[in-house]
């Protein structure tokens, strides 16, 4: 394989203790890991193990306090809270836990957000995002504000606000946490089979085991705080993958014992 | 699936809301109603020489109002309340983006600031007489200044309750600083703006009627001040009925530009700010 697209050196994070009296907490500590391009990573660790702060200093918009984020063999500045530049000009995406769209914008005007923004907006990115829209089944919803779409829904728009401008990277905050199962699972769809038309390298953070291996090319283990790699696997399930079966996978339960073993 | 349901209930609920509406306006009718007998009745006891009374009130009303002289005074005041309501409340609304870098100039502004909103505008009126003479000039200085306080803080309120993470969210798509501004700053500070402006609306018509009281020759505060001296109770109540009937035009005004800015709010989220 190539060089690495993404590679994340000796990574640390701590959180000041209140006023100076507690001892200062590592969340993150010597975390080395790298991405190829066009793979699908997941990542998984229990809570509070500082997987969203992991993403935060990835995306660029938290400073690491040790370590190094190499992108496209091109050190970040990540250490220098001036320095910092979220997204690495547009070629970092990253979808949070929330949807965080603008609730003053339609579904349509949320999407072609970015696209505006950097300068983009033109007859041929329109189009891109119509299609988008119509492959997560918001068409009819356009013009809706985000308070009159479902939770799936959201999550949908946020999903293509970050698609429609074609970062290299997407990072993705256990976007699918807080939905019900049925939705959940029609959204991991939706997310391969648009993973397949373009094959981005994506970061994918969970805590849920089954979804990591339902979506994964591999998946690396979180420990506890101060977090460290704990484990690797590669997810031999061939693609392309059915979610919906993914559990009677011969080689699915072994993977699910394995990983369960080494999440704490 | 869901949005079928969605309207389904919409509908159910729009039906309950008219309802709700009709009952409103039905029990709003009656206070109306039940107020107007009080004072009639108060007129009786009293005589109409003190209190007039709702009879000889609606007739002045209806022949101010075709003889054109009670709107030509109400146009004056109303003139005076829209231009310093304006002059005062656009750089109110303004002021805390500009200093939004600077959060050091907003502390060192505060106590000003925060003196200019408790300081009783009333005691400005005479100065601004002084200063800018009996004509409209000084109306539109003491309405604007008591407008801008007022919209200042809310203003000041709507940049401070700022959404961090959708500033980031929009860093990391590619906004710089002036797309943020634009485009995450300003429309979230908009319902706190409208709630000053709601707010701000009354104070400008009652400060034009003030300052009027004090030194005019017309305007609807000169109507009643001509009133007083001439023991002409009918007078300044036709007078006070005016400049309520200003106050309802004002307040519509905000609420229905309001309704067409923040369409995007959820409908609860409106009826809360409303009975705010």
């Amino acid at each position: 394989m190539n060089a690495p697209l993404l590679e994340v050196r000796d990574l640390a994070k701590r959180f000041v203790g209140r006023a100076g009296r507690d001892q200062p907490l590592w969340v993150i500590k010597d975390l080395t890991f790298s991405v190829a391009d066009g793979e699908f990573l997941t990542i998984i660790g229990p809570s509070g193990a500082g997987k969203t702060t992991l993403l935060n200093m990835i995306a660029q918009i938290d400073v690491a306090n040790g370590g190094e984020v190499i992108f496209q063999s091109q050190p970040a500045p990540i250490s220098d809270p001036k320095a910092l530049d979220p997204g690495l000009h547009c070629r970092i995406g990253y979808v949070t836990q929330e949807d965080n769209l603008l609730p003053w914008r339609t579904t349509l005007q949320n999407v072609l957000f970015p696209l505006e923004v950097q300068g983009r907006l033109n007859d041929e990115t329109r189009k891109h995002a119509d299609m988008l829209i119509r492959a997560v089944g918001l068409a009819g919803f356009e013009n809706h504000y985000p308070h009159e779409l479902s939770g799936g829904m959201r999550k949908r728009a946020s999903l293509i606000r970050t698609l429609v401008y074609d970062p290299p990277v997407i990072l993705m905050d256990e976007p699918f946490g807080a939905l019900d199962a049925q939705t959940r699972t029609q959204l991991q769809e939706d997310l391969l089979r648009l993973w397949n038309l373009g094959r981005k390298t994506i970061v994918f953070v969970t805590h849920d085991i089954a979804e990591a291996i339902a979506l994964g090319d591999r998946t690396l283990v979180l420990s506890r705080a101060p977090a460290k790699i704990a484990g690797e696997h590669v997810i031999t399930i061939p693609r392309p993958r059915d979610i919906r079966g993914i559990m009677m996978h011969p080689d699915f339960a072994e993977l699910y014992q394995r990983i369960r073993a080494q999440v704490q | 699936m869901s949005a079928l349901g969605d309207t389904r209930e919409a509908g159910g609920w729009a039906a309950g809301r008219a309802v709700a509406w009709l009952r409103a306006r039905g029990d709003q009718i009656i206070v109306l109603v039940v107020l107007i007998a009080i004072w009639q009745v108060l007129s009786m006891m009293l005589g109409v020489y003190w209190v007039s009374s709702p009879w000889g009130v609606l007739q002045r009303f209806v022949t101010g109002i075709a003889g054109g002289d009670l709107l030509v005074q109400a146009s004056y005041t109303f003139t005076e309340a829209i231009i310093g309501f304006l002059i005062g409340a656009i750089p109110a609304a303004l002021l805390p983006f500009l200093l939004r870098r600077w959060p050091m100039a907003v502390a060192i502004l505060d106590p000003v600031m925060v003196g200019g909103y408790g300081a009783p505008k009333l005691a400005l009126a005479p100065l601004f007489i002084l200063w800018f003479g009996i004509g409209i000039e000084s109306k539109v200085a003491l309405v604007a200044i008591t407008v801008f306080f007022i919209v200042y803080f809310s203003a000041l309120a709507g940049v401070r309750a700022l959404d961090h993470k959708l500033v980031q969210m929009a860093q990391v798509l590619g906004a710089n600083e002036h797309h943020v501004a634009r485009h995450i700053v300003f429309p979230g500070a908009v319902p706190y703006i409208f709630t000053g402006l709601r707010i701000a609306m009354p104070y400008s018509i009652g400060g034009a009627v003030i300052a009027e009281l004090i030194s005019a020759n017309r305007g609807l505060g000169y109507l009643v001040q001509l009133g007083a001296m001439n023991f002409d109770t009918t007078g300044i109540f036709t007078a006070l009925a005016m400049t309520t009937c200003i106050v309802f035009i004002g307040n519509w005004s905000v609420d229905a530009l309001e309704r067409r800015l923040l369409r995007w709010r959820p409908v609860s989220d409106q009826k809360l700010q409303a009975e705010a």
